[in-house]
Protein backbone atom coordinates (compact mmCIF):
# COMPACT_ATOMS: atom_id res chain seq x y z
CA UNK A 1 0.00 0.00 0.00
CA UNK A 2 2.78 2.46 0.94
CA UNK A 3 4.52 1.79 -2.22
CA UNK A 4 0.77 2.85 -4.49
CA UNK A 5 0.54 5.94 -2.43
CA UNK A 6 4.13 6.90 -3.40
CA UNK A 7 3.47 6.01 -7.27
CA UNK A 8 0.48 8.06 -6.95
CA UNK A 9 1.58 11.05 -4.94
CA UNK A 10 4.85 11.61 -7.69
CA UNK A 11 2.41 10.91 -10.42
CA UNK A 12 0.37 14.15 -9.04
CA UNK A 13 3.38 16.10 -8.74
CA UNK A 14 4.64 15.18 -12.37
CA UNK A 15 1.46 16.12 -13.38
CA UNK A 16 1.41 19.28 -11.22
CA UNK A 17 4.63 20.24 -12.75
CA UNK A 18 3.52 19.09 -16.43
CA UNK A 19 0.77 21.48 -15.95
CA UNK A 20 3.22 24.61 -15.60
CA UNK A 21 3.15 25.70 -19.15
CA UNK A 22 2.41 29.75 -19.79
CA UNK A 23 4.15 32.66 -21.55
CA UNK A 24 6.32 30.21 -22.82
CA UNK A 25 7.14 29.32 -19.29
CA UNK A 26 8.28 25.27 -19.53
CA UNK A 27 6.15 25.55 -23.01
CA UNK A 28 7.17 22.18 -23.99
CA UNK A 29 8.19 18.92 -22.38
CA UNK A 30 11.71 18.65 -23.73
CA UNK A 31 12.84 22.02 -22.69
CA UNK A 32 10.43 23.05 -20.00
CA UNK A 33 12.19 23.02 -16.69
CA UNK A 34 15.59 22.84 -17.87
CA UNK A 35 18.71 25.90 -18.08
CA UNK A 36 17.59 26.58 -21.77
CA UNK A 37 13.63 27.38 -21.05
CA UNK A 38 12.86 30.61 -22.16
CA UNK A 39 9.83 31.88 -20.00
CA UNK A 40 9.43 35.17 -21.60
CA UNK A 41 10.48 38.11 -24.18
CA UNK A 42 9.48 41.32 -24.40
CA UNK A 43 11.17 44.28 -26.77
CA UNK A 44 10.22 48.01 -26.36
CA UNK A 45 11.12 51.51 -26.78
CA UNK A 46 13.31 52.66 -23.88
CA UNK A 47 11.84 54.87 -21.15
CA UNK A 48 14.85 56.61 -21.24
CA UNK A 49 15.31 57.01 -24.21
CA UNK A 50 13.24 57.15 -27.47
CA UNK A 51 15.68 56.13 -29.92
CA UNK A 52 16.47 52.79 -28.36
CA UNK A 53 15.27 49.67 -28.31
CA UNK A 54 14.95 47.16 -25.43
CA UNK A 55 15.08 43.68 -25.62
CA UNK A 56 14.39 41.46 -22.26
CA UNK A 57 14.86 37.28 -22.40
CA UNK A 58 13.61 35.81 -19.14
CA UNK A 59 14.69 31.99 -18.48
CA UNK A 60 14.52 29.74 -15.71
CA UNK A 61 10.78 30.61 -13.94
CA UNK A 62 11.54 29.90 -10.33
CA UNK A 63 8.34 27.83 -10.43
CA UNK A 64 10.96 25.56 -12.21
CA UNK A 65 12.63 22.79 -10.12
CA UNK A 66 15.82 24.99 -9.52
CA UNK A 67 13.72 27.66 -7.67
CA UNK A 68 15.16 31.03 -6.58
CA UNK A 69 18.58 28.87 -6.59
CA UNK A 70 18.94 28.85 -10.67
CA UNK A 71 21.68 30.40 -12.53
CA UNK A 72 22.84 31.31 -15.72
CA UNK A 73 23.61 27.92 -17.47
CA UNK A 74 27.24 28.41 -19.33
CA UNK A 75 26.45 26.48 -22.11
CA UNK A 76 23.57 28.32 -23.23
CA UNK A 77 23.41 30.79 -25.60
CA UNK A 78 20.71 33.23 -25.36
CA UNK A 79 19.97 35.30 -28.86
CA UNK A 80 18.29 37.52 -30.15
CA UNK A 81 17.17 37.26 -33.91
CA UNK A 82 16.45 40.37 -35.91
CA UNK A 83 15.17 40.08 -39.18
CA UNK A 84 15.37 43.41 -41.42
CA UNK A 85 13.80 42.28 -45.02
CA UNK A 86 10.61 40.39 -43.87
CA UNK A 87 11.30 36.85 -45.09
CA UNK A 88 11.59 35.28 -41.24
CA UNK A 89 15.40 34.52 -41.49
CA UNK A 90 17.56 36.40 -39.18
CA UNK A 91 19.66 39.35 -40.33
CA UNK A 92 21.64 40.28 -37.58
CA UNK A 93 22.01 38.72 -34.03
CA UNK A 94 22.64 39.53 -30.55
CA UNK A 95 24.52 37.15 -28.21
CA UNK A 96 24.65 36.59 -24.73
CA UNK A 97 27.10 33.58 -22.77
CA UNK A 98 27.77 33.73 -19.15
CA UNK A 99 31.01 32.85 -18.42
CA UNK A 100 32.35 32.75 -14.47
CA UNK A 101 29.99 35.50 -12.72
CA UNK A 102 29.63 37.93 -16.00
CA UNK A 103 27.18 38.14 -18.96
CA UNK A 104 29.07 38.67 -22.54
CA UNK A 105 27.50 40.20 -25.72
CA UNK A 106 28.14 40.14 -29.00
CA UNK A 107 26.64 42.20 -31.73
CA UNK A 108 24.28 43.09 -33.22
CA UNK A 109 26.54 41.50 -36.17
CA UNK A 110 25.49 39.44 -39.09
CA UNK A 111 25.46 35.66 -38.25
CA UNK A 112 28.52 33.40 -40.32
CA UNK A 113 25.11 30.57 -40.69
CA UNK A 114 21.24 31.37 -40.02
CA UNK A 115 18.62 28.82 -38.22
CA UNK A 116 18.97 26.45 -35.90
CA UNK A 117 22.76 26.00 -35.04
CA UNK A 118 24.70 28.98 -34.13
CA UNK A 119 28.64 30.25 -33.51
CA UNK A 120 29.87 33.28 -31.97
CA UNK A 121 32.18 35.49 -33.76
CA UNK A 122 33.91 36.51 -30.31
CA UNK A 123 35.54 39.53 -32.44
CA UNK A 124 32.02 40.85 -31.94
CA UNK A 125 31.93 41.24 -28.62
CA UNK A 126 30.93 44.54 -27.21
CA UNK A 127 31.17 43.96 -23.62
CA UNK A 128 30.05 42.02 -20.11
CA UNK A 129 28.63 43.13 -17.46
CA UNK A 130 28.78 41.09 -13.59
CA UNK A 131 25.95 39.11 -12.99
CA UNK A 132 23.23 40.84 -10.67
CA UNK A 133 22.69 38.47 -7.61
CA UNK A 134 20.05 40.65 -5.59
CA UNK A 135 17.95 43.38 -5.90
CA UNK A 136 20.53 45.77 -6.55
CA UNK A 137 20.74 45.94 -10.16
CA UNK A 138 24.80 45.95 -11.78
CA UNK A 139 24.38 47.32 -15.23
CA UNK A 140 26.80 48.37 -17.86
CA UNK A 141 27.04 50.89 -20.72
CA UNK A 142 29.53 50.56 -23.67
CA UNK A 143 30.79 53.39 -25.64
CA UNK A 144 28.51 52.70 -28.54
CA UNK A 145 25.51 53.05 -26.07
CA UNK A 146 24.43 49.87 -25.68
CA UNK A 147 23.29 49.14 -22.14
CA UNK A 148 23.60 45.36 -20.13
CA UNK A 149 22.34 43.76 -17.45
CA UNK A 150 21.88 40.09 -16.19
CA UNK A 151 20.55 38.41 -13.11
CA UNK A 152 17.43 37.52 -10.93
CA UNK A 153 14.50 39.52 -11.27
CA UNK A 154 10.52 39.47 -10.04
CA UNK A 155 8.83 37.91 -13.67
CA UNK A 156 6.48 40.18 -15.18
CA UNK A 157 4.35 37.65 -16.58
CA UNK A 158 0.91 37.23 -14.76
CA UNK A 159 -2.04 35.20 -15.81
CA UNK A 160 -4.38 32.60 -14.40
CA UNK A 161 -2.40 29.82 -15.94
CA UNK A 162 -4.13 27.56 -13.78
CA UNK A 163 -7.80 28.31 -14.44
CA UNK A 164 -6.38 28.37 -18.60
CA UNK A 165 -5.40 24.39 -17.81
CA UNK A 166 -8.80 23.99 -16.53
CA UNK A 167 -10.76 25.62 -19.49
CA UNK A 168 -8.45 23.64 -21.88
CA UNK A 169 -8.72 20.35 -19.64
CA UNK A 170 -12.52 20.76 -19.56
CA UNK A 171 -11.67 20.82 -15.88
CA UNK A 172 -15.33 21.68 -14.42
CA UNK A 173 -14.37 21.62 -10.68
CA UNK A 174 -11.62 23.99 -11.59
CA UNK A 175 -12.46 26.45 -14.55
CA UNK A 176 -14.61 29.22 -13.62
CA UNK A 177 -19.15 29.44 -14.60
CA UNK A 178 -19.64 27.77 -18.12
CA UNK A 179 -16.09 26.28 -18.26
CA UNK A 180 -14.74 29.80 -19.00
CA UNK A 181 -12.25 31.99 -17.24
CA UNK A 182 -12.98 32.78 -13.22
CA UNK A 183 -14.30 36.10 -12.33
CA UNK A 184 -12.30 38.53 -11.50
CA UNK A 185 -12.69 37.86 -7.66
CA UNK A 186 -11.59 34.88 -7.76
CA UNK A 187 -8.69 34.94 -10.84
CA UNK A 188 -5.89 34.17 -9.22
CA UNK A 189 -1.99 35.34 -10.93
CA UNK A 190 0.09 31.95 -10.95
CA UNK A 191 3.45 33.77 -11.40
CA UNK A 192 2.89 36.67 -8.50
CA UNK A 193 5.93 36.34 -5.91
CA UNK A 194 8.15 34.36 -8.31
CA UNK A 195 11.28 35.31 -10.11
CA UNK A 196 13.11 34.77 -13.65
CA UNK A 197 16.49 35.18 -14.64
CA UNK A 198 16.63 37.75 -16.77
CA UNK A 199 19.11 39.08 -19.85
CA UNK A 200 18.68 43.12 -20.96
CA UNK A 201 19.56 44.77 -23.52
CA UNK A 202 19.24 48.23 -24.46
CA UNK A 203 20.80 49.69 -27.85
CA UNK A 204 20.26 52.27 -30.44
CA UNK A 205 17.55 52.00 -32.73
CA UNK A 206 20.28 52.65 -35.62
CA UNK A 207 22.37 49.53 -34.55
CA UNK A 208 19.21 47.26 -35.54
CA UNK A 209 19.02 48.05 -38.70
CA UNK A 210 16.62 48.35 -41.50
CA UNK A 211 12.47 47.56 -41.16
CA UNK A 212 10.06 46.29 -43.26
CA UNK A 213 6.15 47.02 -43.52
CA UNK A 214 4.39 45.10 -41.13
CA UNK A 215 3.41 41.35 -42.08
CA UNK A 216 -0.07 41.39 -40.56
CA UNK A 217 -1.04 44.59 -42.91
CA UNK A 218 -1.17 47.12 -40.09
CA UNK A 219 0.55 50.86 -41.28
CA UNK A 220 3.64 50.77 -39.48
CA UNK A 221 7.18 49.72 -40.29
CA UNK A 222 9.30 47.51 -38.58
CA UNK A 223 11.60 44.24 -37.53
CA UNK A 224 10.36 40.74 -37.42
CA UNK A 225 12.28 39.56 -34.21
CA UNK A 226 12.31 36.34 -31.70
CA UNK A 227 14.85 35.07 -29.22
CA UNK A 228 16.93 31.44 -28.86
CA UNK A 229 18.23 29.19 -26.52
CA UNK A 230 20.91 27.08 -27.58
CA UNK A 231 22.97 24.42 -25.83
CA UNK A 232 26.71 24.17 -26.59
CA UNK A 233 27.21 20.60 -28.22
CA UNK B 1 42.49 27.05 -33.01
CA UNK B 2 44.63 29.07 -30.07
CA UNK B 3 44.22 32.77 -31.76
CA UNK B 4 40.32 32.60 -31.99
CA UNK B 5 40.38 32.45 -28.18
CA UNK B 6 39.80 35.74 -26.41
CA UNK B 7 42.87 36.80 -24.29
CA UNK B 8 40.91 38.55 -21.69
CA UNK B 9 43.15 41.27 -19.63
CA UNK B 10 40.93 41.36 -15.92
CA UNK B 11 44.65 43.61 -14.61
CA UNK B 12 44.25 45.56 -17.82
CA UNK B 13 42.79 48.65 -15.76
CA UNK B 14 45.61 48.03 -12.97
CA UNK B 15 48.29 48.34 -15.35
CA UNK B 16 47.03 51.21 -17.17
CA UNK B 17 46.38 52.94 -13.54
CA UNK B 18 49.90 51.76 -12.93
CA UNK B 19 51.63 53.33 -15.80
CA UNK B 20 49.59 56.32 -15.28
CA UNK B 21 50.74 56.91 -12.20
CA UNK B 22 54.42 56.52 -13.20
CA UNK B 23 55.20 58.60 -15.54
CA UNK B 24 58.63 59.59 -14.49
CA UNK B 25 59.44 55.87 -13.22
CA UNK B 26 61.03 52.93 -15.35
CA UNK B 27 58.75 50.47 -17.55
CA UNK B 28 56.27 48.97 -15.01
CA UNK B 29 56.52 45.21 -15.47
CA UNK B 30 53.50 43.11 -13.81
CA UNK B 31 54.04 40.93 -10.84
CA UNK B 32 54.45 36.85 -11.79
CA UNK B 33 50.91 36.50 -9.71
CA UNK B 34 48.93 39.27 -11.57
CA UNK B 35 50.27 37.69 -14.81
CA UNK B 36 48.55 34.64 -13.58
CA UNK B 37 44.92 36.49 -13.15
CA UNK B 38 45.16 37.20 -17.18
CA UNK B 39 41.77 34.49 -18.03
CA UNK B 40 41.38 33.03 -21.57
CA UNK B 41 37.75 33.26 -22.19
CA UNK B 42 36.41 30.48 -24.54
CA UNK B 43 33.12 31.28 -26.56
CA UNK B 44 34.09 27.71 -29.37
CA UNK B 45 31.69 25.84 -30.69
CA UNK B 46 27.89 25.02 -32.23
CA UNK B 47 25.41 25.79 -29.73
CA UNK B 48 21.79 24.09 -31.56
CA UNK B 49 17.96 25.39 -30.68
CA UNK B 50 16.61 24.32 -27.83
CA UNK B 51 13.48 26.82 -26.92
CA UNK B 52 12.25 29.10 -29.40
CA UNK B 53 9.81 32.56 -28.92
CA UNK B 54 8.17 35.30 -29.94
CA UNK B 55 4.68 36.07 -29.04
CA UNK B 56 3.62 34.89 -25.85
CA UNK B 57 1.73 31.91 -24.60
CA UNK B 58 1.59 31.11 -28.63
CA UNK B 59 3.49 27.56 -28.71
CA UNK B 60 1.00 26.86 -25.08
CA UNK B 61 -2.66 27.36 -26.65
CA UNK B 62 -2.38 27.01 -30.05
CA UNK B 63 -0.63 23.61 -29.98
CA UNK B 64 -1.97 20.87 -29.20
CA UNK B 65 0.13 17.63 -28.01
CA UNK B 66 3.73 17.25 -26.40
CA UNK B 67 5.21 16.31 -29.55
CA UNK B 68 4.12 19.41 -31.93
CA UNK B 69 4.79 21.70 -28.89
CA UNK B 70 8.49 20.03 -28.83
CA UNK B 71 8.44 20.66 -32.24
CA UNK B 72 7.67 24.43 -32.99
CA UNK B 73 10.45 25.22 -30.72
CA UNK B 74 12.92 23.72 -33.04
CA UNK B 75 11.52 25.21 -36.13
CA UNK B 76 12.82 28.09 -37.72
CA UNK B 77 10.32 31.42 -38.25
CA UNK B 78 10.37 31.05 -42.03
CA UNK B 79 9.07 27.47 -41.94
CA UNK B 80 6.83 27.74 -39.16
CA UNK B 81 3.61 29.07 -41.37
CA UNK B 82 3.72 26.16 -43.51
CA UNK B 83 4.42 23.85 -41.24
CA UNK B 84 2.25 24.95 -38.03
CA UNK B 85 -0.59 27.07 -39.55
CA UNK B 86 -3.13 24.28 -40.40
CA UNK B 87 -2.80 23.05 -37.17
CA UNK B 88 -3.35 26.32 -35.13
CA UNK B 89 -6.63 26.71 -37.58
CA UNK B 90 -7.70 22.58 -36.71
CA UNK B 91 -7.14 24.32 -32.18
CA UNK B 92 -8.37 27.34 -32.59
CA UNK B 93 -11.97 25.40 -34.28
CA UNK B 94 -11.90 22.92 -31.80
CA UNK B 95 -12.03 25.44 -28.47
CA UNK B 96 -14.89 27.05 -30.21
CA UNK B 97 -16.31 23.91 -31.02
CA UNK B 98 -16.11 22.99 -27.07
CA UNK B 99 -18.06 25.52 -26.31
CA UNK B 100 -20.47 24.67 -29.35
CA UNK B 101 -20.08 27.92 -31.56
CA UNK B 102 -17.68 28.35 -34.22
CA UNK B 103 -14.94 30.90 -34.61
CA UNK B 104 -16.32 34.67 -35.98
CA UNK B 105 -13.69 37.13 -37.58
CA UNK B 106 -12.04 39.26 -34.70
CA UNK B 107 -11.80 42.73 -33.80
CA UNK B 108 -9.05 43.56 -36.31
CA UNK B 109 -11.63 41.56 -38.92
CA UNK B 110 -9.19 38.71 -39.26
CA UNK B 111 -10.80 35.31 -40.53
CA UNK B 112 -9.72 32.54 -38.45
CA UNK B 113 -7.44 31.51 -41.63
CA UNK B 114 -5.73 34.93 -41.18
CA UNK B 115 -5.65 34.90 -37.72
CA UNK B 116 -3.82 31.66 -37.46
CA UNK B 117 -1.49 32.29 -40.49
CA UNK B 118 -0.54 35.90 -38.86
CA UNK B 119 0.17 33.71 -35.00
CA UNK B 120 1.87 30.95 -36.59
CA UNK B 121 5.07 32.50 -37.69
CA UNK B 122 6.05 33.14 -34.12
CA UNK B 123 8.10 36.60 -33.93
CA UNK B 124 7.54 39.52 -32.32
CA UNK B 125 7.17 42.68 -34.16
CA UNK B 126 8.89 45.58 -33.29
CA UNK B 127 8.18 49.74 -34.60
CA UNK B 128 10.85 51.77 -33.75
CA UNK B 129 9.17 54.58 -34.48
CA UNK B 130 5.86 54.26 -32.94
CA UNK B 131 4.27 53.07 -29.62
CA UNK B 132 5.20 49.60 -28.08
CA UNK B 133 1.97 48.14 -27.68
CA UNK B 134 -0.13 44.84 -28.37
CA UNK B 135 -3.04 46.86 -28.80
CA UNK B 136 -3.79 50.26 -27.45
CA UNK B 137 -6.84 51.26 -28.83
CA UNK B 138 -5.06 54.12 -30.55
CA UNK B 139 -4.66 52.47 -33.77
CA UNK B 140 -1.13 51.00 -32.82
CA UNK B 141 -1.74 47.03 -33.03
CA UNK B 142 1.44 44.66 -32.73
CA UNK B 143 4.37 47.17 -32.36
CA UNK B 144 6.26 45.14 -29.63
CA UNK B 145 5.93 44.02 -26.24
CA UNK B 146 5.83 46.40 -23.29
CA UNK B 147 6.27 44.79 -19.81
CA UNK B 148 2.73 45.73 -18.60
CA UNK B 149 1.05 44.58 -22.07
CA UNK B 150 -2.06 41.81 -20.93
CA UNK B 151 -0.68 39.99 -24.08
CA UNK B 152 -3.05 37.19 -22.29
CA UNK B 153 -5.89 38.95 -22.53
CA UNK B 154 -4.79 40.60 -26.08
CA UNK B 155 -4.70 36.81 -27.29
CA UNK B 156 -7.78 35.98 -26.21
CA UNK B 157 -9.22 38.84 -27.43
CA UNK B 158 -8.30 37.97 -30.95
CA UNK B 159 -9.50 34.70 -30.80
CA UNK B 160 -12.17 34.54 -28.66
CA UNK B 161 -13.76 37.81 -28.64
CA UNK B 162 -15.03 38.09 -32.34
CA UNK B 163 -15.91 40.95 -34.09
CA UNK B 164 -16.90 43.58 -30.83
CA UNK B 165 -14.12 41.72 -29.01
CA UNK B 166 -16.55 40.96 -25.99
CA UNK B 167 -18.05 37.69 -27.53
CA UNK B 168 -17.82 35.45 -24.31
CA UNK B 169 -17.36 38.10 -21.16
CA UNK B 170 -20.15 36.01 -19.11
CA UNK B 171 -22.69 37.67 -20.65
CA UNK B 172 -26.03 37.29 -18.73
CA UNK B 173 -28.49 36.54 -21.64
CA UNK B 174 -31.65 36.35 -19.85
CA UNK B 175 -31.05 38.72 -16.52
CA UNK B 176 -31.86 36.60 -13.94
CA UNK B 177 -28.50 37.37 -12.20
CA UNK B 178 -26.47 34.45 -13.44
CA UNK B 179 -23.84 34.00 -16.19
CA UNK B 180 -24.81 32.53 -19.62
CA UNK B 181 -22.19 32.65 -21.20
CA UNK B 182 -18.32 31.78 -20.42
CA UNK B 183 -15.55 34.32 -19.73
CA UNK B 184 -13.62 34.06 -22.62
CA UNK B 185 -12.05 37.29 -23.30
CA UNK B 186 -9.92 37.91 -20.24
CA UNK B 187 -8.47 35.63 -17.72
CA UNK B 188 -9.34 38.57 -15.34
CA UNK B 189 -5.43 39.02 -13.94
CA UNK B 190 -4.95 42.69 -14.63
CA UNK B 191 -1.79 44.18 -14.79
CA UNK B 192 -1.74 46.59 -11.49
CA UNK B 193 0.43 44.01 -9.73
CA UNK B 194 3.07 45.04 -12.18
CA UNK B 195 5.17 48.16 -11.15
CA UNK B 196 8.67 47.82 -14.13
CA UNK B 197 11.15 51.11 -13.21
CA UNK B 198 11.29 53.71 -15.80
CA UNK B 199 15.08 52.95 -15.81
CA UNK B 200 17.26 50.46 -17.03
CA UNK B 201 16.91 47.56 -16.53
CA UNK B 202 13.22 48.46 -15.97
CA UNK B 203 12.10 44.92 -14.52
CA UNK B 204 11.25 44.73 -10.80
CA UNK B 205 13.97 43.40 -8.25
CA UNK B 206 13.38 39.75 -7.32
CA UNK B 207 11.61 38.82 -4.24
Amino acid sequence: MKTVSKILIAGALVAGVGALIAADHLDAPAVGGTTADITDYFAFESAENGDNTVFVANVQSSLAPAGNDATFDENVLIEFNIDNTGDLVEDRVIQAIARDGRMYFFGPYAPATTGLNSTIDASQMIGSVAITTDGNAITETTEGGIKMFAGPREDPFFFDFGTFNAVIGGDAENNGPNGGFQTAENAVDTFDGTNVLSIVVELPNALIGPTVAHPAGFDVQVWNTWVEAKRQQ
Amino acid sequence: MKLQNIKYLVVGAVLAGFVSCNDDDDLFIPAPEEQMEIEELNFEGTFAQEDQMGRAAINTVLNGDSATKNSFNLTIPSEMVANFQQGFLDRAVALHAAFGVEYENNVLGLDATTLTTVLAADVLQVAPDAPTTYIDGDGNVLTGRSLTDDVVDVSLILLFGGTNGDRFNGQDLDNDGVADLPILVTDNVPNTGENPSTTFPYLEGPH
